[in-house]
């Protein structure tokens, strides 16, 4: 349980956005902000009221609470394929089920937003689903294999479960080749890809590794890190053969034809 | 103990490559699979499957028993009875995934490493270890079968049957736990994975610390930490851990783990398994634990607890591991032996402040030899848990008697039974010790009253000096035969019963009566 986190557009072009975390059972309230009344999450744009809302971390998960009297806000899960919560006017503290959310205000014209990503959510063993979970023995990192970034795990995972490679992690560029197969990830850019590993490596394993030495540069940074992902991810059992399964039909040219073994899993 | 290290010398490596070579199965449908149902007479080398205990997540445990023992009627050491009974643990293979059976492979090492290597009456003993060939039972081929001696139940089970209050034996299962766990951290190891569940409780009532598959020897240059694989019990993992950096070793795992799953053990045991951060699910407990851990909020430790557990509950919950480190399983256990020989009886009675506990020690020492102040036949001592109902009938037990103690050294002084000097007796140590829960008659410093019972876990009361305890007595109301100069009312009056008896707390006396437990509060 380490809290959510909260990316807020930066107010200028060349400011980087800001992002803040939150602690179990902490709140941050957003809006345009005043000197009666500051918030924590400033929303400069003249349609978005003095004080708009709130976030409060609970459990695994986080509350919004809309005080807006006249204003429904919407929280949109990017990876829902559409799939968006209402939270009416002066509703407070309605929980937020999604692991990524974007929180959009309306105003005139183009809306204000922002994203809270919450990486604490539970999942249950695949090895024994059921139960009471607080006093079994379990993996204490758990994954949502339905998410983007359990696709791109899977597809840096792939050379070495396949033993097609013991060493070779896939380069960023080849894990976008990769999944551009799958349905939902057709427009999958690089940039993506370099964020869900960063997500992968810093919210959600939480690696030790080369980014903690000051001396390593960026790109044999990035490269380290993604190998320490893909050797956890194996070493812990958080990707097996068989989520294989997940990552669309191999195509690539140069690569031998597809056999019956390949959607089955490794053998 | 050298000769458990050459049972399972070389054993290792043949069961490792039992595991990983069969593990090899089909991928397809290999999570969950435990392997069938073992059939009762199953032999597993001398040892013989009689019936089944539990299913867990890795595996089944049945009950067996050692065939040679009965062929040849030793009795091996000091075990009385027919044949021993011991625990067989089925850790099946077939089916598993080779990354799967890599995971069971390195429980296994840790059990066998760490059962191999440490004996101590509090650790429980792993006798054999055996890799089944072919057996002609689906599933069974490859398994690999933990011999273990054979438990009673869990403190888990105890806990849920526990009905919400402390467990009769509670100070002494958690000496004992603190006993192995002192022993198990002494030789450089640490558990890993403390709960009661993994707390087992044998025939005699004793305490033996199970189940090492995350147990791991410390490394590092001075043996502060370990690595783990990144496997826990949420509800008794240390703050630190939901925030550790993992990488291909595991995460880093110190004694103070341990230490810290040891504090909410010490809650639950008098509280009937709670746990001592609110929450309905182990996710909302999980996230108190990081409210608590950075200052957010603070910890609420029942009041069930006596002083004395609720004192090292907050020294093995300290939020920082950096602090927690001060308390090892070796300092724990000197508290609790120096307590136990200090105050009046083992610290589960505790509910004494230290300080106070060491003025006492004389008078404790003679309580403990059952012959307290007025106590004519040595019956069992009330806070040893035993006694039934023997002693609880007034018109059987010794008379005996205990002197009024006001902390109030102004009221000590006066013999006039000045009315704000008079102390309230309670009709129910169970509730608020609040004007109504007072009877009317009241008492004054120095009275002596005669005492039925004592009952160990009332509303802890503090008195105006700061003692603090949770026990009680139930004493005879004064009549006015009692005294030569009585108070006007010697009789309460409830719903037109008259009342003979209420309850004094003990922080309203120094005396040390030995009287009996109370069986009905």
């Amino acid at each position: 349980m380490s809290g959510i986190l909260i990316h807020l557009p930066s107010e200028r072009r060349t400011e980087p956005a800001m992002t803040r975390r939150l602690g179990p059972g902490e709140a941050a309230r957003f809006g345009r902000g005043s000197k009666v009344r500051p918030v924590e999450l400033v929303l400069p744009d003249p349609a978005v009221s003095r004080l708009a809302g709130e976030i409060r971390v609970t459990e695994d998960h986080w509350q919004l609470s809309n005080f807006s009297t006249t204003h429904s806000y919407l929280v949109e899960n990017p990876e829902g394929a559409g799939e968006y919560l209402r939270i009416p006017p002066r509703r407070s503290g309605a929980p937020i089920p999604f692991e990524f959310a974007r929180v959009v205000l309306p105003t005139r014209g183009s809306t204000v937003s922002f994203q809270v990503f919450a990486p604490d959510h539970v999942y249950l063993d695949a090895d024994d689903p059921g139960g009471s979970w607080g006093t079994r023995t379990l993996n204490a990192y758990s994954l949502d294999e339905t998410a983007t970034y359990f696709l791109v795990l899977v597809a840096l995972c792939e050379p070495r479960l396949r033993d097609e490679s013991a060493v070779s992690v896939p380069t960023t560029p080849q894990v976008v080749e990769r999944l551009r197969g799958h349905p939902a990830l057709t427009r999958l850019t690089a940039r993506a890809v370099s964020s869900h590993i960063d997500y992968l490596a810093e919210q959600k394993l939480r690696v030790r590794g080369p980014q903690d030495r000051a001396d390593a540069g960026g790109g044999a940074r990035r490269t380290g890190k993604r190998e320490i992902v893909v050797g956890v991810a194996l070493r812990f059992g958080l990707v097996r053969e068989e989520h294989l399964a997940l990552l669309p039909p191999r195509t690539a040219p140069g690569l031998p034809l597809p056999d019956p073994a390949r959607s089955g899993g490794h053998r | 103990m050298n000769g458990a290290s050459e049972t399972y010398g070389g054993k290792y490596d043949e069961i490792v490559d039992g595991i990983t070579s069969r593990g090899t199965g089909t991928s397809a449908g290999a999570t969950g699979e435990t392997g069938g149902p073992v059939p009762p007479g199953f032999r597993v080398g001398r040892w013989e499957v009689t019936a089944p205990i539990a299913d867990g997540g890795w595996g089944r445990v049945y009950e067996g028993r050692d065939t040679r023992t009965e062929a040849t009627g030793e009795v091996a050491d000091g075990d009385t009875g027919d044949a021993r009974r011991v625990a067989l643990k089925f850790l099946a293979t077939s089916g598993l995934a080779p990354r799967q059976a890599e995971r069971l492979a390195e429980t296994v090492r840790r059990e066998i490493d760490f059962g191999s290597r440490a004996t101590h009456p509090r650790l429980m003993r792993l006798l054999d270890s055996v890799v089944l060939g072919d057996t002609g039972v689906p599933g069974l081929d490859g398994a690999v079968v933990l011999v273990m001696e054979r438990a009673e139940c869990s403190l888990q089970d105890l806990l849920d049957a526990s009905n919400g209050g402390p467990l009769p034996d509670a100070g002494r299962l958690l000496t004992e736990v603190c006993e192995g766990l002192a022993h198990l951290h002494g030789l450089g190891w640490v558990h890993g994975d403390l709960k009661p569940d993994n707390v087992l409780i044998m025939a005699d009532g004793s305490v033996r610390l199970s189940d090492f598959g995350l147990t791991v020897e410390l490394e590092g240059t001075r043996g502060t930490h370990g690595y783990i694989p990144p496997l826990g019990s949420p509800d008794y993992l240390p703050p630190e851990r939901w925030r550790a950096p993992l990488d291909e070793r595991g995460v880093r795992v110190r004694p103070s783990a341990d230490v810290w799953a040891l504090g909410v053990m010490i809650h639950q045991v008098f509280t009937g398994g709670a746990s001592p951060f609110p929450g309905a699910t182990s996710t909302a407990r999980a996230s108190a634990v990081q409210e608590y851990a950075e200052g957010r909020a603070p910890l609420r430790l029942h009041v069930m607890l006596p002083e004395f557990w609720r004192a090292l509950a907050a020294d093995c919950l300290l939020p920082a591991h950096t602090e927690r480190a001060a308390h090892t399983g070796e300092s724990l256990l000197a508290r609790v032996r120096a307590a136990d020989a200090h105050t009046d009886g083992p610290p589960t009675t505790g509910g004494r402040a230290r300080g106070r506990a060491a003025v006492l020690a004389a008078g404790a020492a003679l309580a403990l030899l059952g012959v307290g102040v007025g106590v004519g036949v040595g019956g069992a001592a009330w806070w040893q848990g035993g006694g039934g109902g023997s002693g609880d009938d007034p018109r059987t037990s010794p008379v005996a008697k205990l002197r009024v103690y006001n902390a109030d050294a102004k009221c000590r002084d006066r013999a006039d039974r000045h009315p704000l000097c008079g102390l309230g007796l309670a009709i129910d140590p169970a509730r608020p010790y609040v004007l109504d829960n007072v009877v009317a008659t009241r008492v004054w410093h120095g009275d002596v009253l005669t005492v039925e019972c004592g009952l160990e876990h009332g509303v802890p009361i503090t008195d105006e000096v700061g003692f603090r305890s949770s026990r009680w007595y139930r004493v005879r109301l004064p009549t006015t035969a009692d005294k030569d100069k009585g108070t006007d009312t010697s009789m309460d009056t409830d719903s037109g019963t008259v009342r003979a008896t209420a309850w004094l707390p003990d922080v309203r006396t120094r005396s040390r009566p030995g009287v009996p437990a109370c069986t009905t509060a």
